[in-house]
């Protein structure tokens, strides 16, 4: 046992150690939360100052033109960072049509945007149209607020031309939503932001992409180290120490040891901002204890397929494009995670919860997604994956022993079954 | 007292290749061992299967008499032919990781690490990284790790290969003590020479059987050598017409003889004192390298 104890302990300092693995570790994190505090930076400054963006109008001379030009003044004297200013377009000294000459602006780069008020927009009918000519991603901002004014404008003057008070109708539209997520305890309620409901979806998500960086990530330091072992003719002089039991476990263990460090890192990074910025997240330590068995569980599986399949190629190439059918499989739930999201507890969830491969990441988001799964799920759910480790273990330890010690062309499927079948 | 290493009839093949057949070996304690073979002949498989990193298909493997299975590993001392260690570890790392699975506590290791390091002539090394040793320094530190914890039995793959004169004689100075502090070590070699000098016994095994096994007199005394060298006085040439003579090489002053099958050196001599006058008369002993090649030549198999 303690010999087991030796490789993992070597296997996790190897992997820890290395320049490119520590980069990575703390690189993400860091990524992540420059990602999010840049976000909100970006937000805050909206406000900084921007070319003024040009609009062109065409209106017919009234009540509702006179209502544009004074939104947009007072928008204007609003946010003097971001001006828009307002250009009346109408019909040219020389007769060319006003739409012509608004367009032509536009197309030269004059105008940002340029507007026509077509037909009787006051008594509902008619329509705006809203030119623009090569937007850049910068401007669409503006433009989107140019159109909120817009219609704005148009709306009060329908309102003041049917005779309703703008006031009064905004008391009627008023209802103020107070959400309250009630705590397992009297008076633990608290007020929900609108982050809290994102995490609310994204908990889940985040918990089963740790999975599968933790199973998936760690499974190719799992095809290095051994490919290296191989390679190197190392595994002879290991296997004249310890069995090749020993040598895989202890190989599984010290790897799945270095994928709970990164999971817990990430995850920690991950809580601590959230919580940073006010958003608290719900992890029971039963949750935490489930996540914990069912990585071990779904790791121990995947690296006994890659230790099968890693000791009879030569190179991590070789492996790669082996274990291509097996790496795709895990990718099938975050690919659908928009349906898992939806439906936890629907069928695409149930059947994907009973592959062994993918039901660690099942497993673990549906229990973080809510209560309502029934506990015999969850006890079945262990004892197809106990089964599936135990079928791939004891292939992969019968393939491991006889692949491994064999250097050169990688024996073909005809070659494999027969070790299988030795005793 | 019980063999270090009986093999009784073990067996192993590899698809349609036999590679080991029916091979039987007993090494007592105390004795250096010489496995020799042409390649290809099962040497490295069998030695596999007393490690227990093979499984025999039959047949049994026993180790100081138990079952070699339950006592092979971290108390008998290895080194594959396959030559590696981890190449981002140091030295002293890989002696202290293998050390530790051997078994060894953290204050023996304190104090054999760097003893071992000695031996070998790598003290100045101990801190670097084994890709920034040389070839020779990666042999002499994975024979460090195989014998690090002292094991009762040594079986050694191809030690000599890869080492240059000075390395040679430091392994074979090793072994040589290791034999006098009552240790029993088992190598292959290509070498004969190395065999010769070192082996109280020696095997020679072909296509997965054994075909001599003995000590090195045995054998030689069992493979009359058919070659005489003489020198008589006068002209010489008769001896060539002899009917107990197959042909007559001069070499110099003397000549070669090489005996009719059956013949007796003896008769010959007679037969040469009442012709002429004998001055030098040597039954050639055969070389273990002359064996080797009579017992093997032709028959070579290559490797797979």
């Amino acid at each position: 046992m303690w010999k087991i104890g030796k490789v993992a302990q070597r296997e996790f300092l190897d992997t820890v150690k290395t320049r490119t693995f520590l980069i990575g570790l703390l690189l993400i994190p860091v990524l992540i939360v420059g990602i999010i505090l840049l976000s909100k930076k970006m937000a805050q400054s909206e406000g900084g100052p921007r070319p003024a963006i040009r609009v062109g109008l065409t209106s017919p001379a009234g009540e509702l033109l006179s209502r544009i030009t004074g939104a947009f003044a007072d928008y204007n004297k609003a946010n003097p960072q971001t001006p828009l200013t307002l250009q009346l377009l109408s019909e040219g000294q020389d007769g060319t049509a006003s739409e012509q000459r608004g367009k032509e602006q536009l197309r030269q780069g004059k105008l940002e945007a340029y507007i026509v008020l077509d037909g009787d927009l006051e008594s509902g009918k008619g329509s705006l149209l809203f030119y623009s000519y090569k937007s850049k991603a910068s401007q669409i901002d503006a433009l989107w607020t140019v159109e909120r004014i817009l219609r704005d404008a148009v709306i009060d003057r329908r309102y003041q031309a049917r005779g309703i008070d703008p006031a009064m109708l905004a008391e009627i539209r008023n209802v103020p939503i107070r959400r309250v997520e009630l705590g397992d305890e009297q008076g633990r309620e608290r007020v929900q932001s609108e982050g809290q409901r994102v995490a609310r979806m994204m908990v889940p998500f985040a918990f089963m992409y740790l999975v599968f960086i933790g199973i998936v990530g760690m499974g190719q330091h799992m095809i290095s180290s051994i490919i290296e072992e191989k390679n190197s003719r190392i595994v002879e002089m290991l296997l004249s120490a310890i069995s090749p039991f020993q040598l895989m476990a202890g190989k599984i263990l010290g790897l799945a040891g270095v994928g709970l460090t990164v999971m817990a890192l990430w995850g920690a990074a991950a809580y601590g901002t959230a919580s940073w910025q006010g958003i608290k997240i719900d992890i029971g330590p039963d949750l935490l204890a489930y996540g914990l068995a069912y990585y071990i569980l779904g790791f121990v599986l995947f690296s006994a397929i890659l230790a099968g399949v890693g000791s009879i190629c030569n190179t991590v190439k070789e492996t790669q494009s082996l274990m291509m059918p097996i790496t795709l499989v895990f990718v099938i739930p975050l690919v659908v995670w928009p349906q898992l999201a939806r439906d936890p507890n629907g069928d695409l969830a149930r059947i994907l919860s009973y592959v062994p491969l993918t039901t660690p990441m099942l497993m673990v988001l549906r229990l973080s997604s809510g209560p309502d799964i029934w506990w015999g799920e969850v006890v079945i759910s262990f004892l197809v994956l106990i089964a599936g480790v135990l079928v791939s273990f004891w292939l992969a330890a019968k393939i491991f022993r006889t692949g491994i010690l064999l250097y050169g062309k990688r024996p073909g499927p005809r070659e494999v079954l027969r070790w299988l079948r030795e005793k | 007292m019980a063999h270090a290493i009986e093999l009784r009839e073990i067996r192993k093949s590899f698809g349609p290749v036999r590679a080991v057949d029916g091979l039987s070996l007993a090494v007592p304690q105390g004795a250096v061992y010489g496995f020799l073979g042409p390649n290809g002949a099962g040497k490295t498989t069998t030695l596999r299967m007393i490690m227990d990193i093979i499984r025999p298909d039959g047949g049994e493997i026993r180790l100081f008499g138990k079952p070699a299975s339950s006592f092979a590993r971290g108390r008998v001392g290895y080194m594959p032919e396959e030559r590696g260690l981890y190449r981002k570890m140091t030295a002293a790392a890989v002696l202290r990781y293998f050390g530790s699975l051997k078994g060894l506590s953290g204050s023996q290791l304190a104090q054999c690490v760097p003893a071992w390091l000695e031996r070998i002539d790598l003290a100045a090394h101990a801190g670097k990284k084994v890709e920034e040793l040389s070839r020779g320094m990666h042999q002499k530190l994975q024979f460090a790790a195989t014998v690090i914890n002292d094991p009762e039995l040594v079986i050694l793959d191809e030690p000599f290969s890869g080492l240059d004169p000075v390395n040679q004689d430091l392994l074979r100075e090793i072994i040589t003590t290791m034999r006098d502090q009552g240790r029993t070590v088992l190598f292959s070699t290509h070498g004969m020479h190395e065999a010769e000098e070192l082996c109280d016994f020696i095997v020679l095994i072909n296509q997965g059987r054994v075909v001599v096994d003995g000590t090195l007199d045995q054998i030689r005394s069992r493979h009359e050598s058919h070659t005489i060298a003489i020198e008589i006085e006068g002209d010489g040439a008769f001896v060539g017409t002899l009917p107990q003579v197959a042909a007559i090489r001069p070499d110099g002053r003397r000549l070669d003889v090489t005996l009719r099958e059956g013949a007796d050196p003896q008769e010959l001599l007679r037969i040469l004192v009442d012709r002429s006058r004998v001055r030098a008369f040597e039954v050639k002993h055969p070389s273990l390298h002359e064996i080797f090649v009579r017992l093997v030549g032709g028959g070579h198999v290559e490797d797979r």
